[in-house]
């Protein structure tokens, strides 16, 4: 007999036409784990966006595993364009250029038809390099009508010490097309705009109107540009003891291209305050974040504590500080609570300016849009998951989330101190996950 | 498969409630048969339990070799002639057919006729010469003629699914289990053969005793145990013992005798229990070289001699 010969794979083989007959076209379809959610992110008379989800991940066996997901996002809504809140009531072309629309005297103007869907594929693969470490690569695409994207990425992770360390590295590449509505907005352009009061408003603060006039107005640079991102990111997995578990992230990215928000605009106001015009903003072409990364799991008798806390920075000086908490009470054998807090803190862009005043020499670059302003955020939330008797998970989420954009040092002149230049956001996320 | 069906065939199972588990036993294939159940749910426990205890019913009923009522009595006694064959077995066929040809025919399921010279009583009776070799004409699994739904065997030949009957069982009902309760781990264990469905829910490892000689004694032993097969394969209490040589009850087909210096038991881990007992019975096989044999195979496995 072959005694030396290794027989486990011919045994196997055997084994698995013995138990698992007809299994071509049934497997492709078992061994499938499915990880479907439904969410909504609603935002107080801004953004609300429906996001679908649908993960799967199948087993090939021998730790070979393959992760696929589609995202389906659709965002509807208003969002902050950058201008500055008047005393009196205003008037904004759209995002476009084309048709324009009223806002309410003290409001802040927004774009209101904001509206968008977004489709994104992902797919992963996982296999042993030996028996000690593991490469995955992945691919992603993701299409909105005026962005496209196109990733891909690769990663080596190495267990040390009986699998209690884990060291990995990891690349990614992504390449974006950015094809705005109406164009590439000429940085510093003017959008047409002007100021004055409009008696026929509708209940929401917009009225619309006809603005093909305004049009011809907006200067254009071109139909589109495009961003490469490279992503370094370096990780350490570390058992403690039994019950603890620490993990260690270090990441790089440089991001080259076209990075300014083709939306999103500045007010030029005079001494009193009063908006003149508005200008499209610019941004740098390149950004390169850092960030570091160190979340400690802790097992409990009733459940599992997790703790995360991350810094970024950048060299366009936006500093972030963001502590997450999570906190899993096991209510029974197949249910349990899940409490969560986020507290996220970020300082303003070098450039970034709530407003550019009268006659004075434009800067390089600009940007009034809050998100690369100062703020601090918080969200509150609550899961409950549960374990049905077919062993499907299924899970509800409930959060509240707050944004509070901050004057980072600007005086601001005449009747804008009568305004509220940095409205805060307030959000509900609602969330269904069933895993079958 | 080694004892037959009393009439008394529905026996009822047991349920005992431990302390992160529900444990469900009953008898059957003259073995203790035992689910280990991940659960705290008493109903889906007792119903994965009758379920398990309705497919060994199942397959001792139709291949096991002491019923007069089943395919393997009418595979035995067909005389020569073809024999209509299901797809289970058919399957089973083809699976003993590749053991045949991976072990260079020392595993052959036609060797059971052999037992009419051997009775592995723990007594001195060693047989004949004479008898043995009248015997070994009619061991021959090449012999077999079978497609995937006849088979036609030589009137004087005998088939007997012994040599993976239960861990087929274990491997049957397991999947059973998976189906119905798919991400629950359960862990069935009929006379240690071993199977468990998948990990736990906390992850938490099966502690399961295992009986294996050490020396002269019979001892449990325990084994940690999250996810996969283990059978053992030995001569706890099947053996004979003349003038200080032990004679184990694992038959070498080509020579009709025990195969000798063979370990006492052998364990082996596989991701399928039935995978588990192949290696486990090809092991014993190998006699003095068994340890060398499971070594090539990159298998966890537990020697005795």
């Amino acid at each position: 007999m072959k005694k030396t010969i290794n027989i486990t794979a011919a045994l196997a083989s055997a084994t698995c036409a013995l138990l698992h007959p007809y299994a071509s076209a049934n497997d492709m379809l078992e061994g499938w784990k499915v990880d479907t959610s439904l969410m909504y992110y609603g935002e107080t008379d801004r953004v609300t966006a429906v996001e679908t989800v649908i993960a799967g991940q199948k087993d090939f066996g021998d730790e070979r595993l393959f992760t696929g997901k589609i995202v389906i996002d659709t965002l509807t809504g208003a969002s902050a364009t950058g201008a500055v809140a008047q005393l009196t009531a205003q008037t904004v072309s759209r995002p476009s250029g084309q048709g324009s629309y009223t806002v309410n005297a003290g409001e802040t103007p927004l774009d209101n038809t904001f509206k968008d869907t977004r489709v994104q594929v992902d797919g992963q693969w996982t296999q042993p390099w030996s028996d000690v470490s593991r490469i995955t690569t992945g691919l992603h695409l993701s299409t909105e009508h005026d962005y496209y994207s196109l990733g891909f990425n690769g990663s080596y992770a190495h267990d040390f010490y009986n699998k209690n360390t884990t060291l990995s590295g990891g690349l990614a590449y992504s390449y974006d097309v950015i094809k705005p509505e109406g164009g590439l907005p000429v940085p510093f352009s003017t959008k047409t705009a002007s100021t004055g009061y409009s008696e026929d408003y509708d209940d929401d603060g917009y009225i619309e109107e006809d603005g093909d006039d305004n049009y011809a107005n907006d200067e254009r640079s071109g139909s589109s540009d495009n961003k490469s991102t490279i992503d370094v990111l370096f990780g350490l997995t570390q058992v403690i003891n039994r019950r603890m578990l620490m993990q260690f992230n270090l990441g790089v990215s440089q991001i080259n291209g076209y990075s300014t928000d083709p939306y999103k605009v500045l007010s030029i106001v005079n001494d009193q305050g009063l908006t003149q015009s508005l200008v499209y903003e610019n941004r740098p072409d390149s950004r390169i974040k850092t960030f570091a990364f160190w979340q400690t799991k802790y097992a409990l008798d009733f459940g599992v504590a997790d703790f995360s806390y991350r810094f970024a920075t950048d060299d366009w000086k936006v500093d972030s500080h963001t502590f997450d908490s999570r906190l899993r009470i096991n209510l029974s054998d197949s249910s349990y609570l899940q409490p969560h807090f986020r507290y996220y803190n970020q300082s303003a862009a070098e450039f970034f300016q709530p407003f550019l005043m009268e006659g004075q020499a434009l800067p390089e670059f600009a940007t009034a849009d809050y998100r690369l302003g100062e703020m601090t955020a918080y969200t509150l939330g609550l899961k409950y998951g549960m374990e049905l008797d077919n062993g499907d998970e299924l899970s509800f989420r409930l959060e509240y989330y707050q944004q509070s954009p901050k004057n980072a040092g600007f005086t601001e002149p005449g009747t804008l101190k009568d305004v509220d230049l940095y409205p805060s956001v307030k959000a509900v996320i609602a969330q269904v996950n069933y895993r079958f | 498969m080694e004892i037959g069906l009393t009439n008394n065939e529905q026996a009822a199972f047991t349920m005992q409630h431990k302390s992160d588990h529900y444990c469900g036993r009953f008898y059957a294939m003259a073995s203790p048969c035992e689910l280990l159940i991940d659960t705290q749910d008493e109903k889906l426990a007792k119903q994965l339990t009758s379920i398990a205890q309705a497919e060994v019913i199942r397959i001792e009923k139709k291949f096991s070799r002491y019923r007069t009522d089943n395919l393997l009595h009418q595979i035995n006694h067909s005389q020569g002639q073809s024999v209509i064959i299901d797809d289970e077995t058919y399957r089973l066929l083809q699976f003993a057919n590749t053991c045949f040809e991976l072990s260079d025919g020392m595993f052959d399921l036609s060797s059971g006729v052999l037992r009419k010279a051997w009775n592995f009583n723990g007594s001195d009776q060693l047989p004949s010469p004479e008898l043995v070799s009248s015997l070994l004409p009619r061991v021959g699994w090449q012999r077999l003629r079978f497609t995937s739904n006849e088979l036609i065997m030589p009137a004087d030949m005998e088939l007997d699914f012994g040599g993976i009957g239960k861990e087929y069982a274990v491997d049957c009902v397991a999947k059973l289990c998976n189906q119905l309760a798919p991400k629950l781990s359960v862990v069935v264990n009929f006379g240690g053969d071993i199977q468990v469905t998948c990990p736990r829910k906390k992850d938490q490892s099966w502690h399961i005793g295992i009986e294996s000689l050490q020396g002269e004694d019979l001892t449990a032993q325990l084994l940690h145990i999250k996810a996969g097969g283990l059978a053992t394969s030995g001569d706890a209490r099947r053996f004979l013992l003349k003038n200080g040589k032990r004679y184990s009850h694992i038959l070498n087909p080509n020579t009709g005798y025990p195969v000798e210096d063979a370990p006492r038991s052998v364990t082996v881990a596989a991701s399928h229990c039935i995978q588990a007992g192949l290696l486990a019975t090809l092991a014993l096989l190998q006699g003095p070289e068994a340890e060398q044999f499971l070594q090539n195979q990159n298998v966890q496995f537990w020697c005795y001699r």
